[in-house]
């Protein structure tokens, strides 16, 4: 049985956190603007205000006591990522959890935030949400419609998504929870305390900056991990920034997908609206979903 | 009795392979060292002049004429060459389909005629092909299988799947054209391949470093390119590394991802057991502007073996660089770190 947090109301309490890369005060702004517009009271962490001068946003031990302080605190309903970056590998294994088990919250965010996902599904069996973060806000973010998403899922809605079909995807539908992420992420989590269980779920996944073989062999990865084989269903959302060496791979990252898992019967989709790339979603993790690929279209429902 | 001798082999290699075990926080809990004992590994007949090496592409591609430097020495230390079909083929960065990858090194794992398989060059592909290969012959009939690079792939499989011994070491590309033109540290690593196959004592030249952690630690030499060894884990080809000697060494990453690619060796229960760590060289991808990771390798490797007492070797002379000497992989070595000095002994 899968927790699910209670759903945000105004007047709730939203922590703003930063695990992992350092995040610019400034950045933050309008976040903590739009979630006090929206009647939420916003505690700021002290590693959005980090007066670290090198990559994290904070010292393990400073980023690790401002999470903590925010999973322990009762009054907070949900935690709110600033951004990702890295730094969730350094502390994952220090959280204590054990409060937030007594009272699950929202986790929210994506990339590096994989991480939190995989270990509080796999070890915690509780619903997250992979969503935009804190400077997803900025540059008319907030009044877009992937903050808007972010903020339904967050109050209960339930997630509804549609897209338009791909010449590769494959058809079919499935119910099945759904789970995923950064494929770097869930592939660096293989054979670690935090890897995600994947048979019988829909699994999504999304990268940024990877060359094409590296997605090539992280697939395999998880391939040869029993990751992809009895998979309910495959969503794919994008695959931005992709590089190639000199010696050109020769297959699109489309092309590389569809082989790795071309032996299987499971409905395939590409092109979801999940990335780095700006088209990003809200999506309860670990949520159950119904995913229908068809030849028209095709919609992911909670 | 061959058959009887793999499969006994197999079970040794199972048992090792157990992950050390969940403490009540979930963490993974190092092993007693003293409490682990690898099995001894199956070790290939050393060459002798007149034996045969088959010379093969499991990754990238490779052409006739860039092996012919290493066909010429490896003719003049006395050995015979088989070349396989893969040299030559290219399917745009491999060397050949998948299909035509797996059937050339099949066909060579499969001749009780080779002595050794070298693998031409890395790249990426060989963990396409690995879960193809059937390893039966290379049991039947032990081989040295050659490489580094996208070969730690192979050597991981073999080490974790048939406890037999390989040769980490440069490949076909990096036999030099011409000879004279060629820096000393390139001729002795080269040289040292011959070396090692011929099962001789290879002196690896090891500058002392101050960051270096003195001890002496005693266990089979496993690793290979760090990245690979990440994207491993979890499978079937993940090495067991308890009891053991790690050497790590990669190129073009940034530090971040180094610094994950060890928090993954932390985590998949890599580091607590071992008996010493030799970081070989890494060639770091400059970080991005704004994203200093404002860490050194050192400062990585260090913080991260800080909770252990192996010893701790830097800048070891393996690599993508050129001073790559052969190792005998996965077979019993000594590394004794003192202040002064650092080595590495194997026939111990």
């Amino acid at each position: 049985m899968m927790h699910i947090p209670p759903y945000l109301q105004p007047g709730d309490t939203i922590a703003l956190v930063c695990p992992a890369g350092y995040m610019e005060p400034a950045r933050a702004q309008t976040c903590i603007e739009t979630l006090r517009g929206w009647g939420y009271i916003v505690q700021v962490g002290r590693t959005m205000n980090s007066s670290s001068d090198n990559y994290f946003s904070g010292t393990d031990e400073e980023r690790l006591a401002d999470l903590q302080e925010a999973l322990d605190n009762p009054a907070v309903k949900a935690i709110l990522c600033g951004r990702g970056g890295y730094g969730l590998s350094r502390i994952i294994d220090q959280i204590d959890f054990s409060a937030f088990e007594k009272n699950p919250k929202w986790i929210i965010g994506f990339s590096d935030i994989t991480i939190l996902h995989a270990h509080i599904y796999t070890n915690y069996k509780t619903i997250s949400l992979h969503a935009p973060m804190a400077g997803a806000f900025n540059d008319g973010g907030a009044e877009g419609v992937y903050v808007a998403s972010l903020r339904a899922a967050m109050e209960g809605a339930k997630t509804r998504l549609v897209c338009d079909a791909h010449p590769f995807n494959r058809t079919g539908h499935t119910t099945a929870p759904l789970v995923g992420g950064n494929l770097s992420l869930l592939a660096h989590l293989c054979g670690t305390a935090s890897e995600i269980k994947t048979k019988g779920k829909i699994l999504f996944l999304e990268d940024v900056g990877e060359y094409l073989y590296n997605v090539d062999r992280m697939l395999y990865q998880l391939k040869r991990n029993g990751r992809l084989e009895k998979l309910a269903g495959l969503v794919i959302g994008g695959f931005t920034e992709m590089k190639d060496t000199t010696r050109p791979f020769g297959q699109t990252v489309h092309d590389i997908i569809r082989a790795v898992v071309e032996k299987y019967n499971y409905p395939v989709c590409y092109d979801f609206p999940v990335s780095h790339g700006g088209d990003n979603y809200a999506l309860k993790h670990g949520m159950e979903y119904t995913l229908i690929v068809g030849v028209e279209g095709v919609m992911l429902e909670e | 009795m061959k058959r009887k001798h793999f499969l006994s082999s197999l079970l040794t290699a199972g048992a090792g392979a157990a992950l050390p075990a969940l403490g009540a926080s979930g963490r993974r809990v190092a092993p007693d060292p003293t409490m682990v004992r690898p099995a001894a590994p199956r070790v290939p007949d050393y060459l002798t002049k007149g034996d045969t090496i088959g010379i093969t592409c499991p990754a990238g591609f490779i052409t006739m004429k860039e092996i012919e430097p290493a066909m010429q020495q490896i003719e003049n230390w006395g050995f015979k060459i088989k070349i396989g079909d893969t040299v030559g083929k290219r399917d745009f960065s491999f060397g050949g389909s998948d299909a035509e990858r797996a059937a050339d090194l099949q066909q060579m794992i499969d001749d009780p005629g080779l002595k050794a398989i070298l693998c031409a060059r890395g790249g990426y592909g060989a963990v396409r092909i690995v879960d193809r290969l059937d390893l039966s012959g290379l049991s039947n009939y032990p081989k040295w299988v050659i490489g580094f690079s996208d070969i730690t792939v192979l050597l991981c499989h073999i080490h974790r799947n048939l406890n037999m011994a390989g040769i980490h070491s440069k490949m076909c590309n990096s036999f030099p054209d011409d000879w004279s033109k060629a820096e000393p540290v390139q001729v002795e690593s080269i040289l040292s391949i011959r070396q090692a196959l011929a099962g001789e004592v290879i002196q690896y030249p090891i500058a002392a470093n101050e960051k270096n952690r003195t001890g002496i630690g005693e266990g089979l030499l496993v690793g290979g390119n760090l990245k690979t060894i990440e994207t491993l884990s979890g499978t079937r080809s993940d090495i067991d590394t308890v009891g053991k000697i790690l050497f790590v060494e990669d190129t073009g990453e940034y530090l971040y991802s180094i610094d994950r690619m060890f928090w993954n060796l932390e985590r998949t229960g890599k580091l607590g057991g071992l008996q010493g760590l030799i970081v070989g060289g890494f060639k770091i991808k400059p970080d991005d502007p704004g994203e200093e990771f404002g860490r050194t390798l050192y400062d990585i490797v260090l913080e991260r073996v800080k909770a252990y007492n192996f010893p701790v070797a830097f800048d070891f002379p393996v690599g993508h660089q050129k001073n790559n000497y052969a190792l005998k992989y996965g077979m019993s070595h000594r590394l004794t770190v003192t202040a002064e000095k650092v080595t590495l002994e194997d026939h111990i």
